[in-house]
């Protein structure tokens, strides 16, 4: 998005960017709290995906994880730095998304029931849920965070870029 | 900003009072034995010393030891023990090892509430107990549940004989289910109650 002026059409587009900024902030911030204030039952669920067993890294990810949610949460909903943050999101939901993907498709291999009916905890913070109904609420929120990455949501930030062109400028070039 | 992210988060987690201990191994699959001589606590398991446990030292022997190697106990041994005459005594004792949530939820009656994920808090108390104790059941929530073989791993890396532990498979979900006694609240609150199986 160029950093000229809103028009009217744009500026709706905008608004509804930043009500997804705020949907994005504001649920990165309640997982990141709820896994915070447990990390062990999220180090277990982290186990359970068998990415590492080496102690150090299964410990590292589940205790940095949750309050680096709660960080990117809180950028975006004061609107720090959004561009970044919404790529950390990226980063995080992206590959996530994959892993819970692959230990859906192995617990329907070992239930044997339809993919849409595998439900467990993937350790989002939400506790059990539908696999398909997840899958979907990622790919919401992948797309919420690509939005926001293009630029999207300046009106109402802080700060919307640390450095350049819209450092320290409240509701950037609106 | 990835890394002051990361910074940040690390520097969370180590202030938080419920922050994970990095470098600590929280799912053992073998311990190695303390040896003839209650060696001191691993720094792990907290602050708690050994003297803070009274007499009756155990003498096991020193060595690697798997948790495949523990004792199973069913449903009729786990409630056999459980009527035991020496679990009056405590000469046959129930650990809890799931959270202190569960645990307020409903327990064995009488058992001790040791969470090996913090053990801080209990582990004096278990290990003294543990000490006296000729028979030594663990129990989870049963299923998948492995905290019972990680407890008693624990117990036995601090010099608890490892002949004397049962892991009773079913936990308390199975407990529960069997309609056996259930005791909401803390230990010897008094109050029996139900659990959801």
């Amino acid at each position: 998005m160029s950093a000229e002026p809103l028009t009217g059409r744009h500026k709706g587009w905008d608004i509804a960017a930043v009500l997804a900024r705020w949907l994005l902030g504001g649920l990165f911030l309640q997982m990141g709290l709820s896994k915070a204030l447990d990390p062990v039952d999220f180090l277990k669920l982290v186990r359970e995906y068998d990415l590492t067993q080496h102690p150090l890294l299964l410990n590292g990810i589940a205790a940095a994880l949750p309050w680096f949610e709660v960080f990117c949460g809180v950028l975006l909903l004061a609107g720090v730095a959004v561009r970044g943050s919404a790529l950390m999101l990226l980063a995080m939901l992206v590959p996530f998304t994959w892993v819970v993907f692959q230990r859906a498709l192995a617990l329907q291999a070992d239930l044997g029931i339809p993919f849409c009916e595998v439900k467990f905890d993937c350790g989002c913070g939400a506790g059990e849920v539908y696999i398909c109904r997840k899958l979907t609420e990622n790919g919401l929120l992948i797309l919420f965070s690509a939005w926001l990455l293009m630029g999207w949501g300046r009106s109402l930030c802080a700060r919307y870029a640390l450095i350049g062109a819209g450092a320290g400028k409240p509701g950037a070039e609106n | 900003m990835a890394t002051v992210g990361a910074a940040i988060a690390f520097a969370a987690n180590a202030v938080s009072p419920r922050g994970l201990a990095l470098t600590r191994n929280y799912f053992p699959t073998a311990v190695q034995m303390a040896g003839p001589v209650p060696a001191a606590l691993p720094a792990e398991l907290g602050p708690a010393g050994t003297n803070a446990v009274g007499a009756a030292p155990p003498q096991p022997e020193a060595g690697s030891f798997d948790a495949e190697s523990l004792r199973r106990a069913d449903i009729d041994q786990a409630a056999a023990l459980f009527r035991d005459p020496r679990y009056q005594s405590e000469l046959v004792v129930f650990i809890d090892a799931r959270d202190e949530a569960q645990y307020r939820e409903g327990h064995v009656p009488g058992a001790y509430e040791f969470d090996h994920y913090r053990p801080e808090k209990q582990l004096a108390t278990v290990l003294h107990v543990c000490q006296l104790a000729e028979q030594i059941v663990v129990y989870c929530t049963g299923g998948d549940c492995e905290d019972s073989e990680f407890a008693a791993l624990a117990l036995i890396g601090v010099g608890i004989p490892k002949e004397r532990f049962f892991i009773y498979v079913g936990g308390m979900s199975e407990w529960a289910a069997h309609g056996l006694p259930v005791e909401v609240g803390e230990r010897n609150s008094g109050t029996i109650g139900s659990a959801e199986p």
